[in-house]
């Protein structure tokens, strides 16, 4: 591309932006973008790693596998949720600081994107028809009903994600937007094509869900074995199947993260060589070193809880390492530069995000998580001890005052 | 240049892309009403299982919560970021506008989001497994954060008819533009509109029940509950059309179908006589019956409701500065926001637009049915499709057999001008009214056919013109070469 291309590339951009602005610095949502993207996709990779176990789990004879295929398809279901849910963060913030870009590829490839939303909902029900044909069965060791359910679950999840994939590559391309546009000397308004992607990066996010899927069946053990039917025995199996999981699924997606870099776009310049592009591999390898020195022990005291915060900030590492490839693509090749957004500070609603984040987010699941904990290590019914109803009944006044400031604030800007 | 705000047109030719935000809203409406309605009852039923010792009530919230949890919360919160999706592809800078004034609130309502999603999984699997205050609890936090997610979003929902305070044009400011009459009265109506839908929905839940006693018990509740928000939600709905401006009023008046006013009051007597019926013999109450009234409703009673504001709205899409087509059609003051109309007066719509290919920023009699195409597609297309079916067609509104010169008239006239009260404002160079003009009598006489021949000949011939302009040229340098 010559100088004057993108030039022109860079000044669309940046008239795309809404005059609206920020009502904070565009540092913050850029690093919440990262912050909440690094959990969606753990939880993406959980809800995929998790199905694969169910998945063999229903094709194997094995009544180990049958077992565990069953504790974690409960596993996936509960992480779609989530998944969705944590979600929605990262596309909020996206739409703040790349409104030009994923506005404008989302656009050009429409159809997707509303497709993307009924094939999520189909994925979602293969899934739960599967539970509901097997969820009830006193036998977890027989072979499960409506198998193919899991498989067109699977199919429609990797088939979303792709989409999304494509979404965000589309993104890095906005020297190509105008040609998207345009297809065989016509203006395509149909948002019928999938433009971009890059099946090294897809592989890579992909393959993650091995190591993490890994990480949830050490944890599992670590979980149930402290309740007083534990079948050590099983755990234990699921514990090793999670430790090699996480092993050789970690060198999968080294290997992969590696021809990703190798494929990456001219317009990146030297990212693939730079600390940043090194980093993302070498955390990724990192697990696997982690996982062999410290999930060692097959002892009570195996440090096995920390599987899975370790996937997160791994996890973390990659998303930043995604971020600064983004940004050195878009302000170091075409000079367009995300903190130079147009701010209309307010604090108000600033501050309020954040303490509602800190304040009522932090107790109210700091009292449901160590409810559904507890409950879980127990058999039987579960009665917290005071400090937790302490805590819990903290939670609702947090909540319920949460609510009094909204009106009382709203009526009294009404009433102004 | 002088490049504005405008993205790329995605035109969906069936149904067009209104429709198509339209179906998905309306859904996601049925489902989150729906869950949060449930989620106050369930908070209510839970409480009184405490004080009274009850299991039956812990079942009923088990069945209702699992319910929800497959149909609502599976569909309803992938229809939630579906909206976002939707209406980014079909009104980018409306949802823009949105996000880039009340980002903070969206992402508070995320807080209560995720409360939400772990309570609903708590309140279904935790019956049986914790004691009845534990439940409780959980049921009361959980009903506070689902209403929490509703007011946030209904003060957003406010400002897509217009901001809450007219303060917020000249001063800005996220609190002016969030509260004001039109959102407390919109959210009352909502909150009326939820417990109608729990109500109904509940409906196919109380189908299951098999004791007799608990069956004709759980039908009062939930009639008694229907048939009072019913009524208070219609009441609602008639204060709310007091706080819209005039302009949707008088867009109410001309645009919305002539079924729409009895269709809203044959929706209300229907479901009044529902509740009456499931009280009094709620032995009729089974799955079909509750299932099909749940179709109903969302059918015949939330589509209109939900058409009628979207078409209130017009010519704006949100806070009465961003017109529907994606043009900011006001000054803003406070948010230092310049109409964009005044660009487009100067340099003409195609220069204007970021995504014009560069053989269409002229008008030539070489492109015009191109140019016309892409002007009709930018400005026109988000409310009227270019194509037979879709959402209110573009030959519907001229007769047959218009001229181009009549067409060119009503253009310049009427279009660059905005002298209809519910369209935005068009401003257009001469050479691209003309161009609209050909393409919209064109459309009106042949249909997509005649305009897709025409387009395509116009390619073929820029294509050619092109062909021989470069062996022109290359003979021109051989010569020269040759010293000729």
């Amino acid at each position: 591309m010559d100088a004057q291309n993108v030039a022109q590339v860079t000044e669309m951009m940046y008239a795309l932006r809404n005059p609206a602005g920020l009502p904070t610095y565009p540092i913050i949502f850029v690093g919440l973008n990262v912050l909440t993207f690094a959990l969606h996709i753990l939880f993406v990779q959980l809800l995929l790693g998790t199905s694969l176990v169910a998945l063999y789990g229903a094709y194997t004879n094995n009544p180990l596998w049958r077992r565990l295929g069953m504790a974690m398809i409960d596993v996936a279901k509960v992480s779609v949720s989530v998944a969705i849910v944590v979600g929605v963060a990262p596309l909020l913030f996206v739409q703040v600081v790349y409104d030009p870009h994923w506005y404008t590829s989302n656009v050009l490839s429409a159809d997707w994107v509303i497709a993307f939303i009924f094939i999520l909902i189909l994925a979602y029900w293969a899934m739960y028809l599967y539970y509901f044909q097997n969820y009830k069965r006193e036998d977890k060791t027989a072979e499960p009903k409506s198998r193919w359910s899991l498989i067109v679950s699977l199919a429609l999840m990797l088939l979303v994600g792709f989409i999304m994939h494509s979404l965000t590559s589309q993104i890095l391309h906005p020297e190509m937007w105008k040609e998207w546009y345009m297809q065989n000397g016509k203006l395509d308004y149909s948002g019928d094509t999938l433009h971009a992607y890059n099946f090294w990066r897809y592989a890579f996010f992909i393959s993650m869900a091995i190591p993490v899927a890994g990480a949830m069946m050490v944890t599992y053990r670590r979980f149930k074995m402290v309740r007083e039917d534990a079948d050590m025995q099983y755990l234990n199996f699921a514990a090793e199947v999670g430790k090699k999981w996480i092993l050789v699924g970690s060198i999968i997606s080294t290997v992969l993260y590696v021809a990703w870099m190798m494929t990456i776009q001219e317009t990146a310049g030297d990212f693939a060589t730079s600390f940043w592009g090194i980093i993302g591999g070498v955390a990724v390898l990192g697990y696997a070193l982690w996982a062999k020195l410290r999930l060692n022990g097959k002892s009570a005291d195996m440090c096995s809880y920390m599987a899975l915060p370790m996937a997160l900030v791994i996890g973390l590492v990659v998303a930043t390492s995604r971020e600064i490839l983004r940004y050195d693509i878009l302000n170091g090749f075409f000079g367009y530069d995300f903190f130079d957004y147009k701010i209309v500070m307010d604090w108000y609603s600033t501050g309020l995000f954040f303490l509602t984040f800190a304040i009522v987010g932090g107790v109210v699941l700091s009292y449901f998580l160590t409810i559904a904990w507890k409950a879980g290590q127990t058999v039987g019914i579960y009665t917290p001890g005071p400090g937790v109803q302490k805590l819990g009944t903290v939670a609702i006044w947090v909540v319920a005052l949460w609510l009094v400031q909204f009106f009382v604030v709203g009526f009294y800007v009404w009433a102004q | 240049m002088d490049f504005i705000s405008l993205y790329p047109t995605w035109y969906e030719p069936t149904v067009g892309s209104g429709w198509v935000v339209a179906l998905i809203a309306t859904f996601h409406v049925l489902a989150s009403h729906t869950s949060v309605g449930a989620a106050l009852l369930f908070a209510y039923l839970s409480h009184k299982a405490y004080r009274e010792d009850r299991d039956d009530l812990l079942d009923f919230i088990k069945k209702y919560g699992l319910f929800l949890m497959v149909f609502t919360y599976v569909a309803g919160s992938i229809t939630g970021p579906g909206i976002w999706y939707s209406t980014t592809v079909a009104s980018p800078n409306g949802i823009g506008a949105l996000i880039h004034s009340f980002v903070w609130k969206w992402a508070t309502e995320w807080v209560f989001f995720v409360i939400e999603v772990v309570g609903v999984y708590m309140l279904v699997y935790l019956v049986g497994k914790v004691d009845k205050k534990t439940h409780m609890k959980i049921s009361v936090i959980f009903g506070m954060a689902s209403l929490a997610t509703m007011v946030i979003i209904v003060g957003i929902l406010s400002f897509m008819m217009l901001p809450g305070k007219e303060q917020w044009f000249a001063e800005g400011g996220y609190l002016n533009g969030f509260y004001g009459t039109n959102t407390f009265i919109q959210m009352g109506m909502r909150m009326a509109f939820m417990f109608t839908m729990t109500a109904v929905v509940g409906g196919i839940v109380i189908a299951s029940i098999k004791d007799p006693a608990f069956k004709k018990e759980m039908a009062r509740k939930l009639g008694w509950l229907g048939i009072i928000s019913t009524l208070t939600g219609a009441a609602m709905f008639q204060w709310y059309l007091t706080s819209v401006p005039d302009q949707a009023l008088l867009v109410m008046e001309n645009r919305l179908p002539d079924y729409f006013g009895p269709s809203v009051m044959i929706v209300l007597a229907g479901t009044l006589a529902y509740f009456i019926i499931t009280m009094l013999r709620p032995q009729l109450v089974v799955q079909g019956f509750a299932g099909a009234m749940t179709v109903i409703i969302l059918v015949a009673g939330l589509w209109p409701e939900e058409t009628a504001r979207e078409s209130m709205r017009k010519p704006y899409v949100a806070g009465q500065y961003v017109y529907s087509n994606q043009v900011i059609g006001r000054d803003v003051p406070g948010m230092d926001i310049k109409s964009q109309l005044p660009t487009i007066e100067k340099v003409g719509i195609l220069k204007a637009h970021p995504f014009t290919p560069d053989h269409l920023r002229e008008v030539k009699q070489s492109n015009m049915i191109q140019a016309g195409e892409f002007i009709a597609m930018t400005y026109c297309s988000n409310c009227h499709s270019p194509s037979k079916t879709g959402i209110r067609p573009l030959h519907r509104y001229f007769p047959e057999g218009t001229s181009q010169e009549r067409m060119a008239q009503y253009v310049k006239g009427v279009l660059t001008t905005g002298n209809i009260a519910y369209m935005p404002k068009m401003p257009m160079l001469d050479s691209e009214a003309e161009a609209l003009a050909a393409y919209l009598v064109m459309n009106n006489d042949g249909g997509e056919a005649a305009t897709s021949a025409a387009i395509d000949m116009e390619i073929e011939q820029r294509e050619r013109a092109l062909a021989e302009q470069k062996a022109a040229d290359k003979v021109a340098s051989v010569e020269l070469m040759e010293g000729k």
